[in-house]
């Protein structure tokens, strides 16, 4: 589990994220949404620690995260995976060497056995004879699976996940949000996901969670949004027609 | 001049995190030599063209002005021998190699800065700047004085072959200018002028490639900013070494 106690973040004077308290559980997508600038991503690098918080803590199993030495950070990260905006696949890789990266450096395998775990992975992912092809060979949202192969490389307990599905169509878009539930409810991770995608809210929102200015205004899940009474939220829910027609025939 | 300060700080901070144990030795032997080809190797023919051309050069100038019928017509060859050990094969030929290693490396790691790349090693427990950079000043160090005899002799042989060709003094005059007085020291100056700058241009681009920020834009003046403060610092560094050494 993942607690995140009173954490305050600004930059240059201006506050980004005011006062967030809130828990993500294992086995469970919990969703970070809002609009573009509200603070999501923020959060989300706070989280894994490529932000210090001004104020506040974060827990992961107990663990204060926030206040752990450089060093034992450094080792706690191994637990963590993480699938970017952009895949953030290394150019200078193939696929089979992208997932195989943190394995080279974190255990003692053989290649055999590393290899063996890349192709797990990556059938895990839907992906089978890609593994010698470089990341500009592959379409993006192939690309978004083997940044999901890499992430589960090392069996993390937390998963982040930021825009998993910016600039990919509906279609493949629905297959990222189901295999990253199903991974997460498979292997009982605690996986934050950063979206504004409705559908990907929709689709797999076990718990969600509504950021607007920077102040987390509303949790709940994929049930509850629809009836919602809080205004910020509903503004950014049916901001469309399709939206608001579905709201008012409900 | 409070950002010359931060850019200070924050460049060792940096290099307090690049000199550091690497985490497994089979992956930084690796990296190395990877990045000895990428550096080291793929550098040679700029250096093969520049260094024949420049001796052919130095060569003609000093013929033409060696009028005096007092001076030995060997001079020829003394001259080019000690212009191109003293200035060109080390201060020349680093601010060449400013532009073209400087700008890759900081593109480089640039890039992977602004895609997000860097981060998922953090997030992973890689130490980035170990991995990424060590590699690149080791590479560039241990070789430079490798590049800077290769500079020497062919910039020698380009003089060489310059009056071979044109005769504006015998190829026996040449050489026996090239062996007239010769200090072995001077060799060892220019080696290890070239070791000093060969670190300065690596460990520079990489620091501005490592903060560039700004999407692709950011990676273009991370790169310019990289090479005009490493050919600054490059010219510097000769005249403290130039004063130190000799």
């Amino acid at each position: 589990m993942i607690e995140v106690k009173g954490l305050h973040k600004e930059f240059d004077g201006k506050q980004v994220l005011s006062d967030i308290n809130i828990k993500f559980s294992p086995g469970e997508c919990s969703l970070i949404i809002g609009a573009s600038g509200s603070g999501k991503t923020v959060l989300l690098k706070n989280l894994v620690g490529l932000y210090e918080p001004d104020q506040g803590d974060i827990l992961y199993d107990g663990k204060i995260f926030t206040k752990m030495p450089l060093k034992e950070k450094k080792l706690f990260r191994r637990e963590m995976g993480m699938l970017f905006q952009e895949s953030a696949l290394f150019d200078f890789a193939t696929v089979q060497e992208n997932v195989m990266f943190p394995m080279d450096f974190f255990t003692d395998w053989s290649f055999e056995q590393k290899l063996e775990r890349v192709n797990f992975c990556l059938k895990r992912v839907n992906l089978e004879n890609v593994n010698h092809l470089y990341p500009n060979q592959i379409s993006g949202g192939m690309q978004k699976r083997v940044g999901i192969a890499r992430a589960i490389a090392m069996n993390p307990k937390y998963l982040f996940c930021d825009e998993p599905n910016s600039g990919l169509d509906p279609t493949t878009s629905i297959v990222i949000d189901r295999l990253i539930q199903e991974i997460t409810k498979e292997y009982q991770i605690t996986t934050v996901i950063n979206t504004h995608d409705m559908n990907s809210v929709m689709e797999i929102g076990d718990h969600i969670g509504f950021i607007h200015k920077g102040k987390l205004v509303w949790e709940g899940n994929n049930k509850e949004i629809m009836d919602s009474d809080c205004q910020p939220l509903n503004d950014f829910v049916f901001a469309n027609n399709l939206a608001r027609q579905l709201k008012k025939n409900k | 001049m409070n950002n010359l300060f931060q850019i200070t700080g924050e460049y060792w901070q940096l290099m307090s995190r690049v000199f550091r144990k690497p985490e497994k030795w089979s992956i930084f032997r690796k990296q190395f030599w990877t990045e000895s080809q990428k550096l080291i190797l793929a550098s040679l023919l700029l250096l093969f063209i520049v260094s024949a051309s420049i001796g052919a050069v130095i060569t003609i100038q000093t013929a033409n002005n060696l009028e005096s019928p007092f001076i030995p017509k060997y001079y020829v060859g003394v001259m080019a021998r000690e212009t191109l050990v003293l200035e060109f094969c080390s201060t020349m030929v680093a601010l060449i190699l400013a532009g073209k290693m400087g700008s890759s490396i900081s593109s480089e790691i640039g890039s992977m800065r602004i895609t997000e790349q860097i981060d998922a090693m953090e997030i992973m427990g890689v130490n980035s700047a170990n991995y990424l950079i060590l590699p690149k000043i080791c590479a560039a160090t241990i070789f430079s004085p490798l590049l800077m005899l290769t500079s020497f002799f062919i910039g020698l042989l380009g003089g060489g072959l310059l009056v071979a060709i044109t005769g504006i003094i015998t190829l026996a005059q040449y050489i026996e200018g090239l062996q007239f007085a010769f200090r072995e020291w001077y060799i060892f100056y220019s080696m290890i002028k070239m070791a000093v700058f060969c670190f300065i241009i690596t460990s520079i681009a990489a620091y501005f490639g490592y903060y560039a920020k700004g999407g692709s834009l950011g990676v273009g003046r991370s790169s310019t900013r990289a090479i005009v403060v490493t050919s600054t610092l490059i010219l510097i560094f000769d005249l403290i070494l130039t004063k130190l050494l000799l």
